[in-house]
């Protein structure tokens, strides 16, 4: 035995390992989790809850999405929040019964042409300086295709320079699916189009090659080669090769690409096509400037960009819409409708694909996921994160990364799981409505809104009112600038004697306790947590402020160019008015954008002090100019100069600009205030002070762990936000005739439902139908009339019938709806024959 | 006769000025070339990881799409103009520029950088913070170092002291059954560390869920020391098996080799001709003369796990220096870059000297050139 010594020790060392952490493991219950799921509750136990549905929120860093399904089976993780648009992991965790998921729709795919020529400097011809050309690749690709087999089935078909999730598409839903349908996958007219578009060039057709100047037409495709972009690449590609066309391809990654086309010149003739891919983490409600932005010079200044050429009708008419430059809501629909017929007709980029996010977690956990951003984009997951039926439990959640950058109030990290952790630690007055991104009152009562008449602006929901006005006068006591030298306000009357006047006015009503409220750390508020902050936006753009911040300025002075005022109406109950130039079309995105919130002072006081004394920084552009540490409330080596600080300021009894505040606050206040902030860094050792629904309770920097607990104080009841756990997606079903002889009318019944429940009737925005007909035209359109019980009814008379040909038609319907941004589409096919002749068997498209 | 004594005091005494002599001018001549060869090998790394200036050039586009998307997505500034947006645009721009000295050309910026990492001056990150906030390139390297240490320090013992005590076993029994096994499974690693590592998380994390499939420790860490020493070993196994299995075989056979070629030399079989027990045989006729190339090895192993392994800290989630490196790589961070090359060239650097001197110490057969 003697003589195996040497291979036993190695094994018998390992197998000791794998015993010791087996015991261990076995210590713990091994390793199958014990998730602590809290208790079963009622709805009324839930009404009476305060706060939080969970009792903590455990954020952990998990970098591998291959094991999340695998992590939630094991119960070590609930919610993971990294988007996963991998098809087999996708398959992984539809198959699991374990998992659940929602999906978000943030990414959009689509083909830059280059817009020089149609010859490059060298002489080569670049056939997409041709807008028919690009038109036509509309119909050469086939988006079905794309969507369900290079991405699995993780992707929607997309045409338009709209996002099919967000409000614009479901508004102009109707124009929008004619359009699809008119340029919908069609070899034979694509290749009818190329080879015009291509002999009006000049181009000869030879052996089934195309050539110029005695040379093959080459095309050179920038692909993408670090997601799926690569094999749209490579299936584009092969088109163009059957369309006669030689093809270079050129794989390149992001950082690769951007270099040849953002930054190379499009008349050098690098790349005729490149696979691009745009991102939006929040629901964008106006779209407008999107045709400005992707097909005009006046998108961005690099050199692509001003080398776009368009219709000078389509350009007039982007303008207008980025400017919003119309009178009301129809005209900008109008415009809108231009727009997307003429930005087809350009085809500077043809969209191909809007990609889905899929957002994993535990079957049994419920949250709201943001339509666009997803579980990390959503404001509202700290209101609506539990496990079904219960209250209390833990619930851990996965990130790539987490504590990226310093934590601060002021110009901390803005990386998106970082301001996921810390948006549960906040409160903000109102909440966009995660598949609306409409926003939602939170600690606000209602807002009134006046809006100049010029000002074309809608209102939404009832929480808030919208007025127009001929003028709208800045009363003399608002604050409107700010004096560094006297530590002081200034007002209109000071600053414009002869009067100032405003485009917008937001009246703002808080809760009659908003300022009654506690911080994580006990403290009342107080007015000096809303002014402060107010201060430090102009002191830090102020040059002769030890607070100034160079890279605060452009941001100021953008603000500054709308800002018109901002006056205290009443402090009991709180009350303010905002007063300025900005228009947004959506009064309820005016409130949201105006009004300000809170901030805990005596944290602020403390970075302020640090800031002025050189030892830390609020911005890390200022930490770098002053090379020294940028402001981390939570960790690192800003807790000992912020201890130091906060020394300092128990003993001075510091409140910052007391020329100002001292008019809102006491010394005894301030004083509670050190107090309460010290035993909170005694017990937590952390400076991260909110009032949000959960408190921070620690912070793991190397671990890579953050934990999130219940704030008992919270106000509102548990339940508050629960009816966004799940986006209301209508579900249609269309049915009617198969054959529909002329002369008679026809009624089609449609069923709008939810989890086979009727659609509540007043949720819905609008039901169109487009009739079309074989050759895809749009024969007739209209409305649908409600029957109650989720049924709609669309009456065709005969008169409907008489231009249709025979054959094969079909009726699209489009269902809007306020709860959800996403349209619903169905559609019915049927055959119109004569009056006599009999019927034939018809397939019915599903 | 009775200056005898003191001549051969005297000349005893010009021997050992003699032979210092001739050591400060070795350790001279030494310490220059190592410098020498760091000052090339950082200034090369500075050169490659900029892709001589290009990189440069990357980042400006990076910094233009970063600041363009974000203004664009600001609603604070939908209603500017396009001339004021691409005005405030650029404005952004030059202030990130003016930041990270991207206005200054590269070849200055390369010197500065180089002597700044020559005088251990590692300086502030241009994009990375450490873990807990800091900007400072030594406290992001610091911060991850014990992790590293820790696994890689742990594994690479094991696999040293095992391999080396395994070896010595196996060639004195060359050609049995157990050292034809070991040389069968010496293949095995030519599969890396992570490889196992897939294969381990998928057995016992999952499969066997008896194991925890990455991180350090459970989140949130336990309070309690002794529970947190036992969190981290149960983190830790899966990462130091897949280690151990991946190397220890190739290190049996290697080292196995090489003792087999000293066990055959001359004096080792007059040794055992002459009857000496087995243990002395191999602690005097074996380990002392191989002495060297072990410590050489035990040494330079030592500085190798500064380093840590890219691929098996992400299998494993493990919060070490190696998924620093990724990052700062990803981030093209230079000062992380350079911060963490220039410890270990003159780590190494420091090592090679050392060892210069440890195999005079070791080996009565090494001299200085010229020495007795």
């Amino acid at each position: 035995m003697r003589r195996y010594t040497g291979l036993l020790l190695p094994l018998l060392l390992v197998a000791a390992l794998l015993v010791i952490a087996g015991l261990l493991a076995g210590g713990r219950g091994g390793h199958t989790v014990i998730v602590d799921r809290g208790t079963p509750a009622t709805e009324q136990d839930l009404r009476e809850r305060r706060g939080p549905l969970v009792d903590e929120v455990v954020f952990t860093q998990q970098q591998d999405a291959g094991q999340v399904v695998g992590l939630i089976e094991r119960g070590s993780h609930q919610v993971f929040a990294q988007g996963i648009n991998r098809p087999a992991l996708f398959q992984r965790l539809r198959d699991s019964a374990a998992t659940a998921y929602d999906l978000s729709y943030g990414t959009s795919v689509e083909l830059t042409f280059n817009p020089s020529g149609p010859e490059f400097s060298d002489g080569r011809l670049n056939p997409f300086a041709v807008p028919a050309m690009r038109e036509a690749i509309n119909w050469l690709i086939n988006r079905r295709h794309i969507a369900e087999e290079i991405y699995g089935g993780l992707a929607v078909p997309r045409y338009l320079p709209l996002n099919t999730a967000f409000p614009d598409y479901a508004r102009l839903a109707e124009m929008a699916r004619e359009l699809e349908l008119l340029y919908g996958h069609d070899p034979a007219r694509a290749r009818e189009a190329i080879r015009r578009e291509m002999q009006n060039l000049g181009a000869e057709w030879v052996h089934g090659r195309w050539m110029y100047n005695g040379q093959p037409v080459s095309l050179t495709l920038l692909i993408r080669n670090d997601d799926e972009r690569r094999r749209v690449g490579d299936y584009l590609a092969n088109l163009l090769e059957g369309e006669g066309f030689r093809i270079e391809r050129l794989y390149r990654t992001a950082e690769e690409a951007s270099r040849i086309w953002i930054v190379g010149d499009p008349a050098g003739g690098r790349w005729h096509i490149y696979t691009g891919a745009w991102i939006s983490t929040l629901i964008q409600r106006d779209q407008a400037e999107n045709f400005s932005f992707y097909y005009t010079p006046r998108g961005r200044a690099e050199p692509l960009w001003q080398a776009y050429q368009p219709d000078p009708d389509f350009d007039a008419v982007a303008d207008r819409l980025q400017r919003r430059e119309y009178s009301d809501w129809e005209e900008r629909q109008d415009l809108m409708r231009q727009a997307l017929s003429l930005s087809m007709t350009d085809s500077a980029r043809v969209w191909l694909v809007d990609q889905l996010n899929v957002w994993p977690r535990a079957r049994d956990v419920t949250l709201a996921v943001d339509l666009a951003g997803g579980t990390s984009g959503s404001n509202l997951w700290p209101y609506t994160l539990g496990y079904a039926g219960r209250q209390g439990g833990r619930v851990v959640v996965g990130m790539p990364s987490l504590l990226t950058e310093p934590w601060n109030p002021v110009a901390g990290s803005n990386w998106i799981f970082d301001q996921m952790i810390t948006r549960a630690l906040n409160d903000p007055p109102v909440l966009p409505d995660p598949f609306t991104g409409l926003f939602l009152p939170q600690r606000i009562e209602r807002a009134e809104v006046t809006v100049r008449e010029d000002a074309p602006v809608i209102r939404t929901l009832d929480w808030l009112s919208l007025d127009t006005t001929e003028d709208i006068e800045v009363p003399g006591d608002t604050w409107v600038d700010w004096d560094g030298a006297e530590q002081r306000f200034l007002t209109a009357d000071e600053t414009a004697p002869e009067g100032l006047s405003a485009r917008t006015r937001v009246r703002v009503y808080y809760e009659p306790d908003y300022l009654e409220r506690r911080w994580h750390d006990g403290s009342p508020m107080s007015m000096v947590d809303v002014v402060l902050p107010w201060i430090m936006l102009f002191e830090r753009a102020n040059p002769d402020s030890p607070l100034f911040d160079v890279a605060h300025v452009p941001a100021f002075e953008a603000f500054q160019r709308h800002f018109r005022g901002w006056r205290i109406v009443s402090e009991s109950p709180l009350v303010l008015e905002i007063y300025s130039d900005q228009i947004h079309p959506d009064a309820e995105a005016i409130v949201a954008n105006r009004v300000p919130g809170v901030t805990a002072w005596h944290v602020l006081a403390l970075g302020i002090l640090a800031e002025r004394e050189g030892s830390l920084a609020f911005s890390s552009n200022k930490a770098d100019r002053m090379r020294t540490d940028w402001l981390s409330l939570v960790s690192g080596p800003s807790l000992p100069v912020l201890e130091r600080q906060l020394h300092r300021a128990s003993e001075i009894e510091y409140l910052p600009y007391a020329e100002t505040l001292a008019h809102f606050t006491d010394s005894g206040e301030i004083v509670a205030r050190y107090r309460s902030l010290a035993d909170w860094y005694a017990a937590r050792r952390h400076f991260y002070v909110g009032s949000g629904p959960f408190f921070l309770q620690s912070v793991h920097p190397v671990e890579g762990s953050a934990v999130l607990r219940r704030f008992p104080e919270f106000p509102d009841p548990s339940d508050k936000w629960l009816r966004f756990a799940e986006p209301e997606i209508p579900e249609l079903t269309l049915d009617g005739p198969v054959v529909v002889t002329h002369g008679e009318t026809a009624t089609f019944l449609l069923e709008i439902t939810l989890d086979g429940k009727p659609y509540p009737e007043q949720a819905i925005q609008d039901v169109q139908y487009l009739l079309f007909d074989g050759d895809n035209r749009v024969a007739l359109r209209g409305g649908a009339q409600y029957q109650g019980e989720g049924r709609w009814l669309i009456r065709m008379d005969e008169e409907a019938f008489a231009n249709l040909p025979m054959g094969a038609n079909s009726l699209e319907v489009a269902v809007t709806s306020d709860r959800v941004a996403l349209p619903a589409f169905a559609s019915h096919a049927f055959a119109t024959v004569a009056g006599s002749a009999p019927p034939e068997p018809i397939e019915v498209t599903p | 006769m009775s200056d005898a004594p003191e001549m051969a005091q005297s000349v005893r005494s010009r021997g050992l000025w003699r032979d210092g002599w001739r050591l400060l001018v070795f350790s001279g001549k030494r310490l220059i070339a190592l410098f020498l060869t760091v000052l090339v090998g950082v200034y090369l790394t500075i050169f490659i990881a900029n892709m001589g200036g290009q990189v440069d050039e990357l980042r400006l586009v990076q910094i233009r799409g970063v600041v363009s998307e974000a203004v664009r997505a600001d609603p604070a500034f939908q209603d500017m103009t396009a001339q004021e947006r691409n005005e405030l645009i650029e404005r952004q721009i030059s202030l990130e520029v003016e930041r990270l000295n991207l206005d200054q050309p590269f070849i200055l910026r390369s010197f500065d950088y180089l002597y700044r990492a020559m005088m251990l001056d590692l300086g502030r990150a241009e994009q990375m913070h450490s873990d807990a906030g800091s900007r400072q390139v030594y406290d992001i390297i610091v911060e991850r170092l014990p992790a590293t240490l820790l696994l890689f320090g742990t594994a690479n013992l094991l696999v040293f002291l095992v391999s080396v005590w395994a070896a010595l076993h196996l060639s004195r029994r060359y050609g049995s059954l157990l050292d034809r096994s070991v040389v069968a499974l010496a293949p095995t690693s030519a599969a890396p560390a992570w490889f196992y590592g897939m294969f381990l998380i998928l057995l016992f994390a999952f499969v066997l869920p008896a194991l925890p499939s990455g991180g350090m420790v459970t989140a949130p860490p336990p309070e309690n020391r002794l529970d947190y020493l036992a969190s981290v070993l149960r983190h830790i196994t899966l990462p130091l098996v897949a280690m151990f299995i991946s190397s220890i075989f190739i290190s049996i056979y290697s080292w196995r080799t090489f003792f087999l070629i000293h066990s055959s030399e001359d004096y080792v079989e007059m040794a055992r001709a002459k009857g000496l027990p087995d243990h002395l045989i191999r602690r005097r006729y074996i380990l002392r003369p191989t002495l060297s190339p072990i410590v050489t090895s035990f040494l330079l192993m030592l500085i190798g796990l500064w380093g840590g392994a890219i691929i098996l800290e992400q299998i494993f989630n493990w919060p070490g220096l190696g998924t620093l490196i990724f990052q700062a790589i990803g981030h093209r961070d230079t000062p992380v870059i350079i911060g963490t090359v220039v410890i270990f060239a003159y780590l190494l650097a420091v090592t090679v000297f050392l060892l210069d001197i440890l195999y005079g110490i070791l080996d009565p057969r090494v001299r200085i050139e010229g020495g007795r």
